[in-house]
């Protein structure tokens, strides 16, 4: 009997871990769950994120398939599009996007109800003058974030585990956190949560998860 | 069966791609349509205080393109496999952002003002993105994923069939987007369907 020397095992545990590449800015953005969701599953892959605007971009953009980034690329081979699709892409393959069918479209509604927060909260987010992004923010909060967190508390608190799905982590929990976690949030946002504890206490449970951490210890500080 | 029932307002908007994925699949749902004044005394009950909501045997589940996909997966037009379903949402988000995009640009009042952003929306997202379909189209067969119509491409038809009637040129050059439109279109299940469907608005 011939047992495969050390190498070799080595070998054939690399081939069966996917390359992944994922092409974004030195910001977070649309990057940063897709990041969480690959770190919090303990999955290796390469964070390319310097690419200069004037230098790199024009020429790496030829490459994208929508000339826009986020992209992920899977073994050198194939790219993948669309910041919500890359992030539930990785989060089925690593066991973060619900138990079954009902769960994974759950997961999906919660991350939708993020990108429409996300969305609203661009202008505000990117806005120079300190006192109109003080306003911005405020509107935002006022007019679109507290009426869904009144929500979101409500199907957290009748979901009982302190999950937004099922009974353990998603995507969707990440999502939520890498939204009330933005720099941004963290300026301005002292009282957004005031009135969702259940929410802040699952926030705060997504960061202390040990991958997620780390990563966070050592992740660029960028204004977005 | 399952017994679903879509709630929405009587108007194409978010709800049509939903329904149309039901109608083309050939499962059979509740269409239930109210009118902007009924609107105020249904929000509550809504998830998220937003239509579409797909009601399944009790449950709820609200935003579009969740509901579209959970609906496609469950009757064979999502793709095969986790990576062409990954595909197939990466196209039907493409269609999102049209919609998304397009939005500001369709509520300018200032006719002006919507030159300048209907310029921008086309140069900058439209123009461009509609030709990656075009050239996915044209490299796949057809279709934009695997070998059949997934709900990416019923998402294609739903957007274009809408776009269509403000804007007739608006695949007039892209005809493997327009032989697409026109093979969706052609599906007993969807001829019957706008046979009967409220007019457009």
């Amino acid at each position: 009997m011939v047992f495969p020397s050390r190498p070799v095992k080595l070998l054939r545990e690399s081939l069966k871990m996917p390359g992944y590449k994922l092409y974004y800015f030195d910001v977070r953005g649309r990057g940063e769950l897709c990041r969480l969701i690959l770190h919090c599953a303990g999955v290796p892959f390469e964070d390319f994120r310097d690419i200069d605007y004037f230098k790199d971009w024009p020429t790496i953009k030829t490459r994208m398939p929508f000339g826009q980034v986020p992209v992920l690329e899977v073994d050198g081979v194939k790219m993948l599009a669309q910041s919500m699709t890359i992030a539930r892409y990785l989060a089925r393959r690593h066991g973060l996007a619900g138990q079954n069918d009902w769960e994974q479209s759950q997961a999906d509604m919660y991350c939708d109800c993020v990108y429409d927060l996300h969305n609203a909260t661009v202008d505000a987010t990117w806005e120079e003058d300190p006192v109109k992004q003080k306003d911005l923010f405020n509107k935002v909060n006022q007019d679109t974030i507290q009426p869904h967190l009144e929500k979101v508390e409500q199907h957290l608190v009748k979901n009982g585990s302190g999950h937004l799905v099922g009974q353990g982590l998603t995507w969707a929990d990440i999502a939520y956190y890498a939204y009330f976690t933005t720099p941004i949030m963290t300026r301005l946002g002292g009282e957004v949560l005031t009135k969702a504890p259940h929410l802040k206490k699952l926030i705060e449970t997504v960061g202390n998860n040990p991958n997620i951490q780390k990563y966070v210890e050592t992740r660029p500080v960028t204004s977005g | 069966m399952p017994q679903y029932k879509l709630h929405y307002f009587n108007l194409h908007g978010m709800g049509e791609l939903p329904r149309m994925i039901f109608h083309y699949a050939g499962v059979p749902f509740e269409d239930v349509r109210f009118e902007p004044s009924e609107w105020p005394q249904l929000k509550a009950n809504m998830p998220f205080g937003q239509v579409p909501v797909l009601e399944l045997d009790g449950k709820l589940l609200s935003q579009s393109y969740a509901i579209a996909r959970y609906i496609a997966r469950q009757h064979g037009l999502a793709g095969q496999g986790d990576w062409e379903q990954a595909q197939v949402d990466m196209y039907a988000d493409c269609i999102k952002d049209f919609m998304i995009n397009g939005r500001p640009v369709h509520d300018e009042q200032d006719p002006e003002k919507q030159k300048v952003l209907m310029t921008k929306f086309a140069s900058e997202k439209l123009i461009p993105h509609m030709a990656v379909l075009e050239a996915q189209l044209a490299k796949n067969g057809g279709v934009l994923v695997g070998k059949g119509v997934t709900w990416a491409d019923i998402a294609c038809y739903a957007f274009f069939n809408h776009a269509t009637v403000k804007h007739p040129d608006i695949l007039k050059d892209s005809p493997n987007m327009a032989a697409l439109v026109s093979q969706i279109g052609s599906n007993d299940n969807i001829k019957k369907y706008l046979e009967t469907r409220p007019a457009y608005h």
